[in-house]
């Protein structure tokens, strides 16, 4: 082990808070990891039945009003930002932070991959259908800023400004430390994590809020991947859409919700008496380079940021017991994540039990990292390994142990959560139990 | 607090913005005080009630990219083609042979904000679902023929981590990639962090950047609607007057700047240029947005840098030119320099507010004052204002004197930054 890892202050979570399709606190989307529940169903949040999809993960009965005092100062603001005070309620009051007046507030910060808040997508599109000009495929422009500016509303619109998010977070809980918002699509919770962690390494906070919320089910996120075809459109049974690793998986299923931790430097941690949950051991960050719209073929990227984060932890390849995997359940992404993990392991990748979260929960994009971490978590803390459901028949390249259908036990002592964005940006981060 | 023996240097800087779209016309314009800050020409703005800012006017993203490139730009909005052009000026500016850098060891990050849709891009799509009734449309027909006539890509052209994931697959920079997206503070916190990651040895040359652009029909409503927008439209290039008592608001710009941020023995190996060394930044909020915070952001870098207030030859501040926020932006400055007089250069009286693309673009004003020895004057400053207790740097430009600068930024909500970076040589 490198002096610099040996000398380096040492991260643990402390705290962990989820608002998801499939529960609304940590213990309830356990349960439905364990028992292998789908999230998935008919999109009601608008009307999506002439769309290629028409199913999605919605997060349902949420209701900020049992998290905060005063839910409607918020009532202007994207389901992304009413996501993350809800899970972040439940992880700071997790880690004994709200109302600590021992702590100093300035050295408790906050990083979250955190998403758009939503566009007021009718009154747009029916001012630009008023203001088009079909022959001169042309916007009369002063038409529309005389008609947005009556119609739009202004709070709602500054709602949808990507700090917000993070700066409600940090006025509403008193957290005066560095504030950072990163959104770098399905990656940005893990690469908050990360660098989150890597401000508390360097000695910038104690304490770190972090992790990531958003929701595109709304007719413009439903619109931009039906257009790309990455959605699956398995219309007929819904709860059978995600299905990562699986022949037939045809594309990811969209989800929504917050996840949330509380990462703590550990002497910190010590001393106020709180409880340890895991130590974050790893994080391996790069990119492909290679084009926009798919990964690298070879998994470069992704080969590079997993052996990033092992050399980040220290550990041995035999050390990892269980990965939790990006497995979005598109043909690429499945084949290309196996690939990667055949190319580091070797022959020990048949031996490493890999399951994917999204099966059950579908992608929550920016805040996939977050809760599939806290997932992670929790399967080393129950000893209990989440499979993935859906699984039904073997694709000949993709050929590992995705603990099909059933969880399973077994104890393991590390866990690696892999996170891949739409454009090429690859993380991976390394939980561990904590010892001394 | 962990110490590293890797240092990082400024060896690159590519700026594109309504004051100049390179390096030299941009320095000459803060040499010689002239604004870029004029009436909307791309557009008919006759429908808004703030018809001028910081627009780019001429630019085109071919002269920028290799023809085999350039196939690419149609899937870029404006707001990416600025940074993979700007991106391209950092890389030239710093002469590095790319086939002499490791693509793993080669990072990128943006500071990027929302990117407006093009309203023609959705314009066929939004009639075929129109319904008689105001402010809705038809879902329905929406789904079942609107997205017929959407270009197949949509999505991706207006993503805001597309700035730097372009980036990356142009130049093959395969090392961490990040995006902070953080409305006016983001590519401060950028470099911040590409400056941290250079130093745990995770990468060894980087491409930073902000870039942002509003300067578009949709945007400016939404500006217009909730930012408190200067109104002087007798005298656009007199309307952005940072800490001035006579400040009426804020005036929106665009363009991009990238700054090339390199690990100094790298940098020397290969007899690189240097600007200036980034040796300190923090970052805070601001809770009550009363300067407490932006100091305790300030006082970080500071510490990092192991300097005080006394070394440090001029602040380069945030001042939005809002009567709030250059009040309580001063007091903070005040709280860590006290009555020093410390001169503050507020860069936004030439170009206006670039957004995301602010932070990067003021350090480089900066950067350039470090290696020229010389600092711009602030435009429009002529009458202090007793809230604002900071020494505004106007009139003439005035030459550099010690060898630290400050550069601070923040949001509207509090979010501040602040890095230190010291004249080289």
């Amino acid at each position: 082990m490198g002096l610099e890892r040996t000398m380096r202050r040492r991260v643990v979570i402390t705290g962990m808070g989820v608002i998801t399709p499939l529960g609304h606190n940590v213990a309830d989307l356990w349960k439905s990891q364990v028992e292998g529940r789908s999230g998935v169903g008919p999109i009601t949040l608008f009307d999506a039945s002439r769309f290629p999809t028409k199913f999605a993960a919605q997060v349902k009965n949420f209701d900020l009003g049992r998290y905060v005092p005063e839910a409607d100062r918020w009532a202007n603001s994207g389901m992304n930002t009413q996501f993350a005070l809800g899970a972040a309620t439940q992880a700071l009051e997790d880690a004994g932070l709200v109302d600590n007046a021992k702590l100093d507030r300035g050295r408790i910060g906050v990083y979250v991959g955190s998403g758009e808040g939503i566009q007021d997508f009718h009154h747009l599109m029916s001012l630009i259908a008023r203001t088009y000009d079909p022959g001169r495929r042309e916007v009369d422009t002063a038409e529309f800023a005389r008609g947005g500016l009556h119609d739009f509303h202004a709070g709602r619109e500054f709602e949808q400004e990507l700090h917000t998010t993070t700066a409600h977070l940090a006025a509403q809980f008193d957290l005066q430390g560095p504030n950072f918002t990163c959104l770098t699509a399905c990656a940005a919770s893990s690469q908050a994590i990360g660098e989150a962690t890597a401000l508390i390494r360097h000695g910038d906070a104690d304490i770190m809020l972090s992790g990531g919320s958003h929701s595109m089910i709304h007719p413009l996120g439903l619109t931009g991947f039906n257009l790309l075809t990455a959605l699956s459109t398995h219309n007929q049974e819904p709860t059978k859409a995600s299905r990562p690793f699986d022949l037939h998986r045809d594309g990811f299923v969209l989800g929504e919700g917050a996840g949330m931790l509380v990462l703590e430097e550990l002497e910190h941690a010590k001393d106020r008496g709180a409880t340890v949950y895991a130590e974050l051991t790893g994080y391996g960050s790069t990119a492909d380079a290679f084009r926009v719209t798919d990964s690298h073929p070879d998994g470069r990227g992704a080969i590079a940021c997993i052996l990033g984060a092992l050399k980040d932890s220290g550990l041995k390849l035999s050390d990892i017991g269980y990965i939790n995997a990006h497995g979005t359940s598109t043909q690429v992404n499945d084949k290309v994540e196996t690939l990667a993990i055949k190319k580091i392991f070797g022959d020990g990748a048949y031996t490493i039990p890999v399951s994917s979260s999204k099966s059950m929960l579908g992608h929550l994009i920016a805040a996939a990292g977050g809760v599939e971490l806290i997932i992670s978590v929790m399967a080393m803390r129950k000893g209990v390994l989440p499979p993935t459901i859906n699984y039904e028949e073997k694709d000949p390249e993709c050929d590992l142990d995705y603990i099909p259908n059933e969880a399973r036990e077994k104890r393991v002592g590390h866990v690696l959560s892999n996170s891949f964005g739409f454009g090429g940006q690859n993380i991976s981060l390394i939980v561990s139990q904590f010892s001394e | 607090m962990a110490s590293s023996s890797r240092r990082a240097v400024l060896t690159g800087i590519g700026v594109l913005t309504p004051i100049g779209l390179d390096q030299e016309s941009f320095w000459h314009s803060l040499q010689t005080g002239r604004s870029g800050i004029r009436r909307f020409q791309s557009f008919d703005a006759s429908g808004l009630p703030v018809q001028f800012g910081g627009e780019i006017v001429d630019f085109d993203a071919k002269k920028y990219l290799d023809k085999k490139e350039r196939k690419n730009l149609k899937m870029m909005a404006r707001t990416i083609q600025f940074a993979v052009s700007a991106a391209q000026l950092a890389l030239d500016d710093c002469a590095i042979d790319k086939q002499q850098l490791d693509p793993t060891r080669f990072g990128v990050e943006f500071g990027a904000g929302l990117i407006a849709t093009e309203l023609e891009e959705v314009g066929e799509a939004a009639r075929v679902s129109a319904n008689c009734q105001p402010g809705s449309v038809d879902l329905a027909k929406w789904g079942e023929q609107g997205l017929a006539v959407m270009p197949p890509l949509w999505m991706l052209k207006y993503l805001p981590n597309m700035l730097a994931c372009q980036v990356s697959i142009l130049h093959n920079a395969q090392g961490p990639n990040n995006t902070i997206t953080e409305s006016e503070v983001a590519s401060l916190l950028a470099l911040g962090e590409a400056y941290r990651i250079i130093a745990r040895d995770q990468a060894d040359f980087f491409l930073v950047g902000g870039s942002d652009s509003k300067v578009n029909p949709l945007s400016l409503v939404r500006q217009c609607l909730f930012q408190p927008l200067s109104r002087r439209g007798d005298a656009p290039e007199k309307a952005c007057r940072p800490f001035d008592r006579r400040r009426d608001g804020m005036v929106v710009g665009e363009g991009a700047t990238v700054l090339a941020l390199e690990e100094l023995e790298h940098a020397r190996r290969r007899g690189a240029k240097i600007y200036a060394e980034v040796v300190g930044f923090g970052a805070a909020f601001d809770r009550d947005r009363s300067g407490a915070g932006l100091a305790r952001a300030i006082r970080a870098a500071l510490a990092q840098a192991a300097i005080g207030p006394e070394d440090v030859d001029h602040i380069n501040a945030q001042g939005y030119s809002t009567g709030e926020a250059d009040a309580w932006e001063a007091r903070g400055i005040h709280e860590v320099f006290g009555d020093r007089r410390t001169p503050v250069l507020a860069a936004k009286s030439y170009f206006g507010n670039l957004g995301a693309g602010s932070g990067t673009t003021e350090l480089a004003a900066s950067a350039l004052a470090l290696a020229h020895g010389v600092v711009p004057a602030t435009l429009n400053y002529e009458e202090p204002d007793p809230e604002c207790p900071v020494t505004v740097a106007a009139g003439a430009p005035q030459p550099v004197k010690r060898p630290y600068v400050v550069k601070v930024s923040f949001t509207d909500m509090g979010q501040c930054a602040a890095v230190v970076c010291r004249q080289w040589g």
